[in-house]
């Protein structure tokens, strides 16, 4: 016995209704739902900005192996170079510096800085890093990976950084 | 468009037979691999920080990244999902039901095909490029760097290391035995580049194998097991790993007899998507690491 055609047609708008409604749903209540949403609609600002900096740029103001702590380079990306410290095979720190043409903010929030280092105005960020900015665009950071490394120790190899190349850096 | 990296991160499993497999190799390196699952959990974990409105800024850096095509992590998740899924054949739909159960070995047999011997040393040779490949999409050295990734290589950790180990033993030691390495060499030195083309496994990733025609690719896979063999050789001996070894603590996780070591490597192949689970997890972590540092 068939459906009278309206039926096939109301059936028909019904499952795709409730098809579309449960596809849909899932993604919403992610608390990155909008920044997915904003970073993968048409047009939306790419995440590394097109001028940056080259991350190879970066890798020769990085300070050398030395006290017992081993430099490892482990990332190069535009805008963005970084390197593990480690100390007897264990992974106690992370140092990098980045572009902050692609986020703004990261330099911005170095207005509220009170005490400098090394010349630079510094910031501890968060419970776990430090940070400073050079000629208001590079941001040098090194963060604790283990507790071991502490909030001295990331002010002390922030200091072997080469700044005043990197402050040369057009 | 790939899935967001936030929920590919959610939906790893944290049981199962990947998850199983890979406890198993445990043994291995002891204390590496403590399966990471949940984006924020990772967030937390990997960076130290806690505060809540740290972590939400610290996941939007990081889903931004991901988004960029230009940087090239999508590529890498592509690649380790695709090795992974080229190289079992059997049908998405009879997996699909026994995702996340207790996946009887002895259940499975009648569907299994035991893969030829030349069959898995193209796989295992196309896994490692894969892991060259996915590494500088991730880590931003140029794609030909053997020498870059030979020296990371030493500095592999954690899901990375879990993942190497998971090659050597699932897709060297238990298909092919003892001399994997050798058969794996002596596979790609006597392979014609019309033969490469027809391997499932290298159609699912060719096109991101530097080389510009099959030739190419295929030279280039041989330089990269060429370059990597020291290092595998160096970690089933400084392990002493052997086949029986492996297969019997495989067996003490994973429902799978040592009768039928045939078709252990078909159903390792099947079932233990480990490139995929722990690939994303190495995903997660560098993009978590570059967001934190940056902003």
């Amino acid at each position: 016995m068939f459906l009278p055609r309206w039926r096939n047609a109301l059936a028909a708008l019904l499952l795709s209704t409730l098809l579309f409604t449960t596809a849909c749903s899932k993604a919403d209540d992610s608390p990155y739902a909008q920044v997915q949403e904003e970073t993968t609609q048409k047009g939306a600002p790419a995440a590394v900005d097109k001028n940056a900096e080259q991350g190879s740029s970066f890798n020769k103001f990085f300070p050398s192996s030395a006290q017992g702590y081993d430099v490892v380079f482990v990332q190069e990306k535009k805008g963005f170079a970084e390197a593990k410290l480690k100390q007897n095979g264990k992974d106690v720190g992370m140092l990098s510096i980045s572009d902050t043409t692609s986020l703004p903010s990261a330099a911005q929030k170095y207005q509220a800085s009170t005490e400098k280092l090394s010349g630079y105005p510094v910031l501890e960020i968060g419970a776990t890093q430090t940070g400073l900015l050079v000629s208001d665009r590079y941001q040098v950071k090194a963060l604790t990976r283990d507790p071991s490394f502490t909030k001295e120790n990331r002010r002390a190899w922030l200091q072997k950084f080469d700044l005043t190349g990197l402050s040369k850096l057009k | 468009m790939s899935k967001p990296i936030y929920e590919l991160v959610d939906e790893l499993p944290t049981g199962g037979v990947t998850v199983m497999a890979l406890k198993s190799l445990d043994f291995v390196i002891p204390g590496q691999w403590q399966n990471l699952t949940g984006f924020n959990k990772t967030i937390q974990t990997v960076t130290g920080e806690t505060d809540p409105a740290m972590i939400q800024q610290i996941g939007e850096r990081a889903v931004a990244l991901f988004n960029d095509k230009s940087q090239g992590y999508q590529r890498a998740h592509w690649l380790y999902q695709t090795v992974d899924s080229a190289s079992g054949a059997l049908g998405a739909a009879a997996m699909a039901n026994k995702i996340g159960q207790d996946i009887s070995f002895l259940g499975f047999l009648d569907r299994l095909t035991p893969k030829p011997e030349k069959a898995q040393s193209i796989d295992l040779t196309i896994k490692l490029v894969t892991e060259l490949v996915a590494f500088c999409q991730i880590n931003g050295i140029p794609g030909d760097s053997i020498g870059d990734f030979l020296g990371a290589l030493g500095d592999y950790s954690g899901e990375s290391l879990m993942r190497m180990a998971a090659l050597v033993c699932f897709d060297g030691l238990i298909p092919l035995g003892p001399d994997f390495i050798q058969k794996g060499t002596a596979t790609i030195q006597g392979l014609s580049p019309k033969e490469l083309e027809q391997n499932q496994t290298f159609k699912g990733v060719s096109d991101l194998i530097p080389g510009n025609n099959s030739e190419g690719k295929l030279n280039f896979i041989g330089e990269s097991f060429d370059s990597v063999k020291g290092w595998m050789g160096s970690f089933v001996a400084s392990n002493s790993l052997t086949q029986d070894k492996v297969i019997d603590n495989l067996t003490k996780f994973v429902d799978v007899t040592k009768d039928k070591l045939d078709y252990l490597g078909a159903f390792l192949d099947i079932a233990v998507k480990y490139y995929a689970h722990t690939g994303t997890q190495t995903l997660a972590r560098r993009l978590i690491e570059r967001a934190v540092a940056e902003l």
